[in-house]
């Protein structure tokens, strides 16, 4: 594989089209926003230039990653590529679209994916022709830093697709897992008690937001405690999480929200972002 | 470190007492042990000495049984007969709350519940939970003694399952059920929880580690305290805590 094309140039799809070209792929990055388009380049360009000052890049090395990247508000030139990653918006709706177009436009041996953490990849594929040669590739943010992809098995993926996905994580320096499309995948499919739990045990007034997460760090040895980490991520990003995987699989009682997670996010305590959320923070 | 050398007696389940009594050997306390089961899966080293019963100057004992609540029973019976009044008793109240444990005995207000489970005693904090009848007295004496362990403790209510046992066996259970509907390898499982989340350890192999019969013993005993479907075994979980199997990753 050559050349790789992103389309959405948000945080997910700027993050992505950096590693890859700072693993020697050359990119088309897509936005239908050209304001979005120039923002993107611009951190890259910023990203690019502190990585340089701080010794983990060569100039050369940034210049060339430069030169591999290439702006795109039209998808025309996508024919070109290999694979294109899409990274737009969570809305199946418009993924479906986008995924309409990008059959129209790539011939059937590109590989289309997507970066979807929430939707069924199996319904996004439903859109193609061949939806053999849809797959998930669930990058985590930001995707230079962590080492994890999901490729997602859609019901109809081909071994081919999903191996050749596979070896493209390998290629830009990430771990592939493989799992089958269910709510969640794996990641925050199974991280689910470690958040319903924490606020049950907080519901059932067993500990305290702050003993809790002392308990999970110093008994548990997790980095973090479930409250920071809802902070951290955002009360309102981790409800709705809560919410889709419980309602994608009918109710199924392990997935159901707390009470308090409405709550939070219904005062506006959505954590880190917001300064205000179990905990508070300063400036 | 204690001046005098201290003497704690354990009794209760293999993998408690062992974990247990490393931690404690670490600091230079003299363990004296009694287990549950005599076929003990492999010997334990030289500094534990066995013991039918607790000698009278032990400092602390401590009660390690989560499998089998008659064996839990007759064991605090046995700590209370050979000890003096005020010796504090530790639990484990992971299965049995302790405020269950404190109506077997006469004197229930040196009883007082810790977060004894496999892979979490051996950390830096110990939950402990005390009873309606447990003595402040009690409480202060066994965080004093889990000070100069060199842990940190915190007070949580009596519940099933305390809370890092009850979070940890609910992740495993979550994660049994991914395996047991096929959607990942053991591997991929673990490999995306330590990436993915950075968990210090990935949900299978973990459960290797602790035992699948113990995640099974905490689960079954939530399951019957809170009644909800939410802490359905995962039928995969049970069956191989059934069979003694464990996962080789």
């Amino acid at each position: 594989m050559k050349t790789i094309g992103i389309v959405g140039a948000g945080i997910m799809g700027r993050g992505i089209a950096y590693l890859a070209a700072l693993s020697g792929f050359d990119i088309l990055l897509h936005d239908l926003s050209e304001d979005i388009l120039k923002q993107a380049m611009q951190r890259i360009s910023s990203d690019l230039r502190k990585g340089v000052e701080k010794g983990k890049i060569t100039s050369q090395q940034a210049s060339e990653v430069s030169s591999k990247l290439h702006p795109r508000t039209s998808l025309d030139d996508f024919k070109e590529c290999e694979i294109v990653i899409e990274a737009i918006i969570e809305s199946l709706e418009i993924k479906k679209e986008t995924f309409k177009k990008l059959d129209e436009m790539c011939p059937p041996q590109t590989i289309l994916a997507t970066n979807t953490s929430s939707l069924s990849v199996t319904s996004i594929a439903s859109s193609v022709g061949e939806p053999t040669r849809v797959v998930g590739m669930h990058f985590f943010n930001p995707p230079y830093v962590m080492k994890l992809v999901e490729v997602v098995h859609g019901h109809q993926t081909s071994e081919r697709t999903l191996q050749r996905t596979v070896e493209l994580a390998r290629q830009l320096g990430r771990t592939p897992v493989v799992v089958k499309d269910t709510p969640g995948f794996i990641v925050n499919r199974i991280a689910r008690p470690f958040y319903g739990e924490a606020l049950r045990l907080l519901g059932e007034g067993v500990a305290s937001v702050e003993d809790i997460d002392r308990i999970v760090k110093l008994e548990g040895g997790f980095t973090m405690g479930p409250f920071e980490l809802m902070d951290l991520i955002g009360t309102d990003v981790n409800l709705a999480v809560t919410k889709s995987i419980y309602e994608r699989t009918f109710g199924e009682p392990r997935y159901r929200p707390h009470i308090i997670q409405q709550t939070m996010v219904d005062a506006g305590l959505w954590g880190r972002k917001t300064k205000r959320g179990f905990y508070t923070y300063d400036s | 470190m204690p001046s005098s050398r201290q003497s704690i007696y354990l009794i209760g389940d293999f993998m408690l007492v062992e974990e247990f009594g490393e931690m404690c050997h670490a600091k230079d306390v003299r363990i004296l042990y009694r287990l549950n089961s005599k076929n003990s899966q492999k010997p334990l080293p030289a500094y534990f000495k066995q013991q039918s019963s607790p000698p009278r100057n032990a400092s602390i004992v401590v009660e390690l049984t989560n499998s089998d609540s008659t064996v839990k029973k007759k064991n605090l019976h046995l700590l209370e007969k050979s000890i003096p009044r005020t010796t504090p008793i530790l639990s484990s109240s992971v299965t049995t709350t302790v405020t269950e444990q404190s109506t077997w005995l006469k004197h229930s207000d040196r009883l007082v519940g810790i977060s004894g489970f496999p892979t979490l005693i051996s950390q830096k904090l110990c939950e402990i939970a005390p009873s309606i009848h447990t003595k402040r007295e009690t409480i202060t004496k066994a965080s004093e003694f889990f000070f100069t362990l060199g842990k940190q403790v915190a007070i949580v209510q009596d519940r099933i399952g305390m809370v890092m046992p009850r979070i940890l066996c609910m992740l495993i259970n979550e994660a049994v059920f991914a395996l047991m509907e096929n959607i990942a390898s053991p591997r991929d499982i673990d490999t995306a929880m330590k990436l993915g989340t950075n968990y210090p350890s990935g949900p299978i192999e973990w459960a290797d580690r602790i035992g699948v019969k113990n995640v099974c013993d905490v689960l079954m005993a939530l399951q019957g305290d809170l009644h909800e479907e939410r802490y359905r075994i995962s039928p995969l979980l049970q069956v191989m805590a059934t069979g003694q199997q464990w996962w080789h990753t």
